[in-house]
């Protein structure tokens, strides 16, 4: 058998074994290079579309198009371009569903269709919700959007604002705006939902400002809340009734997040759902992370603080909670677990287990069960001495004492900084070389923590904690991980953080921006760099790839510096308003010579 | 901790300064009188109006700071802003964070000192928050008087990559 009709087969194999869905256009994994590896969950659509945040539910962010490869990728040029007309941080990626591009800019949150039919590609309709100019100012860490989703003809987005939007994709009419946010209390909403059978998911910001944090599920045809969940108060808020088992004893029982605060201090305890989410159609298991917790003062909230930076497996229907983890309890360093969660099944020890990856603020990756919670590894994957490992026994870090911040005192050189191993950037996994490609940090921080009251619509922090460059002296470092392993396989050294996310192809290329505005294309296998451009404004989106009406594979990445890199931390790239001109920031005190804030995006081809 | 407590610590923070108020270059607490009716048209002045048709300055509504040059009343202020959370938003020293720098002599709805005080006290509108309803225009002053002090010394028009740097906390 050819290995081509071996592939065919193999393929059917799979879609039989998938039968039974009959609603799902999936395609089915082809067979993996690496045996046992496999995405850990289907791909809605064809393969030239990309029609969920990250391509598919596994948040793999690995697309089959195999145009251009490692021996090719040297050849890209710029295909065309268009201005999002909004400044400010362009984190996200648009979709492509069809011959149609859909993009969200940040606040005010436009939605563009572009008709890829045309050259040009002119617009088919532009939307722009009304949108509470009161939101700016409550966003932590700029005015950003991540993106939308695309299921049954309708494009699912959020605005910065609190609401939730279904746009017509056909059109542009708008279905319903529904209220999920409360912006008196510091909820705004920057998040990609994820659309599950029929339900809008979806999750508010706002660590930073004492938010009691949720997840939430809407009904994609009225716009009605089907569901709400909350990450911290009593069982019947957060949905741990009867299936609710977390993996670890020291987890299990009744009102574990209410015994973990002290008082009432829950009604403000963050745990924010801000990042990305998946989702495995056979356990039915929807994957969130959870905020840091407010305040950052960890004295003013003694206990474990659960759920917050939490990994919570969630019933899609219901809501409700079936197990937990907490990679860093008591957060004392503001290392939110919002990382997004990656399925994808893995030889370990022998068998093929179904896991998630999860590369998380506090400097660890893990790999866990995702069926019951239990960590089967975990292991640094950054530059890091806040704690000296994890105790598999528990799931627990072993701190380090030296490290533990607290009121009035300066703790200095902890690393990884706030800012984390990783941040919002998204990381890829390709099944054909079965590693994982994570955009990372290094920084590491000082740590001065103070008391801090609660006032509704202020921020809730009460800490400082400058940040500067990590061990070696360059702040990021784009690596490929074997998650088997816990190893770093190769590593390409950024000067400043990698702080737009990944794409891996079939043609075993991977893609990622940079903050000094180079999108770069590097073999997966290697982490030969074979590709770079400069864009206009520093990348903080996710490169994604489709297939154009003619056929051609293109890769398709947002510029416009901004986020918490750009607005908080460079300082001066930020300045160009008239009314607020910032000096450089220590962090990153060079950016501004090679970025300024832009807001384009780029489209590439052979 | 709840508002009953913020409020609680608000006043405590004012407490030493009251003490302070008692030097000789403090006014009398009480006898302040912040807002001065100069004319009887409710028109507030702003020096960046556009007057149509040219028309002649009309002077209105002055609001007056009545700790004006007064130290120890900026130095109240410097823990009103803490305790208020504007160095979260604002960020240390005014350095800029999630809202806008107050440290760069530029002023998005006016730098007078009656300008920053309506800033404050009606909110405006990108998420300043209202603080008129929560705190007595006392303790907004003694604010507006720390703000003012902020942009001291500092020349932020030309950017260069050879000046100084501050520390900046991300969130």
């Amino acid at each position: 058998m050819s290995r081509r009709a071996c592939v065919a087969l193999l393929m059917m194999l799979v879609a039989c074994s998938r039968g039974g869905d009959a609603t799902s256009t999936a395609v089915p994994n082809a067979a993996p290079i690496v045996a046992g590896t496999h995405i850990g969950a289907p791909r809605p659509g064809p393969a030239g579309e990309w029609s969920l945040p990250a391509g598919d539910y596994a948040a793999s962010r690995y697309s089959e198009l195999a145009q251009i490869t490692a021996a090719n990728v040297k050849g890209l040029h710029a295909a065309w371009t268009f201005s999002t007309g909004v400044l400010r941080g362009h984190e996200g990626s648009p979709l492509v569903v069809g011959n149609t591009m859909y993009l969200v800019t940040p606040y005010p949150n436009v939605a563009y269709a572009l008709d890829l039919t045309q050259a040009g590609q002119p617009l088919k309709w532009k939307v722009r919700p009304e949108n509470a100019q009161a939101a700016v100012g409550l966003a932590c860490c700029d005015v950003v959007n991540r993106g939308a989703a695309y299921a049954d003809g309708r494009i699912f987005y959020n605005l910065l604002d609190g609401h939730t939007v279904a746009v017509d994709a056909a059109t542009g009419a708008l279905f319903w705006r529904t209220r999920m946010g409360d912006l008196a209390r510091g909820e705004t909403m920057t998040m990609a939902p994820l659309v599950v059978k029929g339900k809008v998911i979806v999750g508010s910001s706002g660590g930073e400002m004492g938010v009691r944090g949720w997840i939430a599920a809407i009904d994609a045809t009225s716009g009605k809340e089907l569901w709400r969940a909350y990450n911290i108060g009593p069982d019947a808020d957060i949905k741990a009734g009867p299936r609710f088992h977390a993996f670890y004893a020291h987890d299990q029982g009744p009102n574990q997040s209410l015994a973990s605060w002290p008082g009432t201090t829950w009604q403000q305890g963050g745990a924010a759902v801000w990042g990305w989410l998946s989702y495995d159609p056979a356990l039915n298991l929807v994957y969130h992370g959870t905020s840091n917790p407010g305040p950052w003062n960890g004295p003013q909230r003694p206990g474990d603080n659960k759920w917050s930076a939490a990994i919570i497996a969630r019933d899609a229907d219901t809501g409700e909670m079936v197990w937990a983890f907490q990679p860093t309890p008591h957060d004392l360093w503001d290392y939110d677990a919002v990382n997004e969660n990656i399925l994808a099944d893995l030889p370990l020890g022998g068998t093929t287990r179904k896991v998630l990856v999860h590369f998380d603020r506090n400097g660890f990756a893990y790999t866990m069960d995702r069926a019951t919670g239990e960590v089967l590894l975990a292991k640094p994957y950054v530059p890091m001495n806040w704690s000296t490992g994890v105790d598999l026994k528990t799931g627990r870090p072993v701190l380090n004492p030296e490290k533990v911040t607290g009121q009035g005192r300066k703790v200095t050189n902890i690393c990884p900084s706030l800012e984390g191993g990783k941040n919002q950037q998204p990381a890829a996994f390709s099944p054909n070389t079965g590693l994982f490609y994570v955009p990372t940090n290094n920084l590491c921080m000082d740590f001065e923590a103070r008391e801090v009251s609660y006032i509704a619509g202020t921020p809730y922090i009460g800490g400082n904690a400058p940040e500067y460059a990590g061990p070696g002296g360059h702040r990021g470092e784009f690596i490929a991980w074997d998650a088997t392993t816990g190893r770093k396989v190769w590593g390409i050294k950024e000067p400043y953080p990698v702080w737009g996310g990944a794409l891996v192809t079939k043609g075993d290329v991977v893609f990622f921006g940079t903050l000094d505005g180079w999108l770069k294309a590097a073999d997966a296998r290697t982490g030969a760099v074979l590709w770079q451009f400069k864009v206009g404004s520093g990348v903080v989106g996710n490169p994604m790839t489709y297939v154009g009406p003619d056929g051609k594979q293109y890769v398709a990445v947002y510029s416009g510096i901004g986020g918490d890199m750009g607005l908080l931390i460079a300082g001066d790239v930020a300045a160009n308003l008239p009314y607020d001109v910032r000096e450089r920031g220590s962090t990153l005190p060079d950016l501004a010579r090679w970025t300024s804030w832009g807001g384009m995006l780029f489209v590439f081809s052979l | 901790m709840r508002l009953t407590a913020c409020a609680a610590l608000a006043i405590a923070l004012v407490a030493p300064g009251c003490s302070r108020d008692s030097s000789a270059a403090e006014p009398p607490r009480y006898a302040a009188q912040p807002i001065q009716r100069d004319s009887a048209d409710p028109f507030v002045t702003h020096d960046e109006h556009i007057r149509p048709g040219l028309a002649a300055a009309r002077q209105g509504l002055v609001l007056r700071n009545p700790y004006e040059g007064n130290a120890a009343a900026a130095s109240v202020g410097a823990k009103l802003f803490v305790a208020y959370n504007c160095i979260d938003c604002h960020g240390a020293d005014g350095s800029g964070a999630m809202g806008p720098s107050l440290a760069d002599g530029r002023w998005h709805f006016g730098g007078s000192a009656g300008e920053i005080y309506e800033s404050i006290y009606q909110g405006r509108p990108e998420g300043m928050p209202a603080w008129g309803t929560l705190i007595d225009s006392d303790q907004i002053w003694r604010l507006v008087s720390y703000v003012q002090t902020l942009g001291a010394g500092k020349d932020p028009s030309t950017e260069n990559f050879t000046g100084r740097t501050i520390a900046r906390t991300g969130h």
